[in-house]
């Protein structure tokens, strides 16, 4: 395996089997593709295969990114950049780097992630944020309730924690299907 | 449905404790997780990939990511599917199986890929898992069911340390 290039620019995904056609579908594949943030896209066209599981992800997977109050949108981001890079999904971190950039215009803070791996220095909110989403990443067993106190010394509350844990779980989620069931196609 | 929440047992959360509450103010979080659990592990109608199978792969990640109340869950979900007990051994271990039929023995390596290395996944394998007969359904299937339980189990660690940390 070679060292993934993580990119800030905008990546394709190539699917490795037939994906469902949109002429041939059926309308519950096209209504939760509908629900799908790109119903074109040949990753959703793939999951569709299993419409089923679909229905009940797109929902799930919208309100641990989007739902109103708790943890900030650009915390979420990080959260899910770091899960991708320590998985190494090239596709996964593209996208949500670039959401992460737009939402706080700090792309650099990225780039050092990409470049200098996840010890870069870091202010202190961004710091807990990495070293939570790592652990729980690698070693979920392992978290405790000291780790905790990292997240509650820069102001966190028992909401935004709780929707750290999902983000960083959404992902260890969404890189699974991204990194198993297709492959990234790097920009030209 | 009135039997308790999985991922509140699985985190040692009431639904009445803080923690069990907090949830509960993410509703949507809460619905499709059950819901994502339902249709992957217990459909009613399974389709390419059946019960016994479903429920092994979801024994095999929980043991991966040792976590002994899901790896109990789902353990429990694969003798309701009417599995012998040489199936439930197999897929209730981390390492190499050898007691399953060639295609369930299939589907667990591929579901231990998944698990812990996706970033070594390549098409070949999803090639060779199709030459024995499993559809781009089945595969896809399989891949909800390996990254279902990955997330669930990150919830579950994550709300049960953040619980004893609220008790403390």
């Amino acid at each position: 395996m070679s060292k993934p290039n993580f990119t800030l620019e905008a990546v394709e995904w190539a699917a490795w089997m037939p994906t469902v056609e949109a002429a041939t579908a059926t309308p519950r594949q096209l209504a939760a593709l509908d629900a799908s943030p790109q119903r074109d896209s040949p990753y959703f066209l793939t999951l569709a295969h299993d419409v089923d599981s679909l229905e009940q992800r797109s929902p799930l997977f919208h309100a641990v990114m989007y739902a109103p109050r708790g943890l900030p949108r650009a915390d979420r981001e990080l959260a899910t950049v770091v899960v991708s890079i320590i998985n190494g999904c090239v596709y996964c971190s593209s996208v949500h780097a670039r959401r992460f950039a737009e939402l706080t215009k700090q792309p650099e803070i990225i780039q050092r992630l990409y470049n200098e791996g996840l010890g870069t220095a870091l202010q202190p909110r961004q710091r807990a944020i990495v070293d939570f989403a790592a652990k729980l990443t690698r070693s979920p067993q392992e978290i405790g309730a000291a780790d905790m106190a990292p997240l509650r010394e820069v102001g966190m509350d028992d909401l935004q924690i709780h929707d750290l844990i999902h983000a960083v779980a959404m992902f260890a989620n969404a890189n699974r299907l991204m990194q198993t069931l297709g492959e990234p196609i790097p920009p030209g | 449905m009135n039997e308790p929440d999985i991922v509140d047992a699985a985190a040692g959360l009431s639904s009445g404790s803080p923690i069990g509450m907090l949830r509960r103010q993410r509703d949507v979080f809460v619905r499709h997780t059950r819901g994502s659990h339902d249709v992957l592990v217990v459909p009613r109608d399974p389709a390419g990939v059946s019960l016994v199978e479903r429920a092994a792969a979801a024994l095999r990640v929980a043991t991966i990511e040792r976590d002994p109340a899901l790896s109990a869950h789902y353990r429990e979900q694969l003798r309701r599917a009417g599995a012998d007990a040489a199936t439930i051994a197999a897929a209730g271990q981390d390492a190499e199986v050898s007691a399953a039929s060639p295609r369930l023995a299939a589907i667990l390596r591929h579901v231990a890929l998944v698990a812990t290395a996706p970033g070594s996944a390549t098409r070949a394998r999803l090639d060779a898992l199709q030459q024995l007969g499993l559809a781009p359904r089945d595969i896809v299937t399989l891949a909800q069911i390996v990254a279902f339980v990955s997330y669930q189990v990150r919830v579950a660690a994550g709300l049960r340390a953040l619980a004893q940390e609220v008790r403390a």
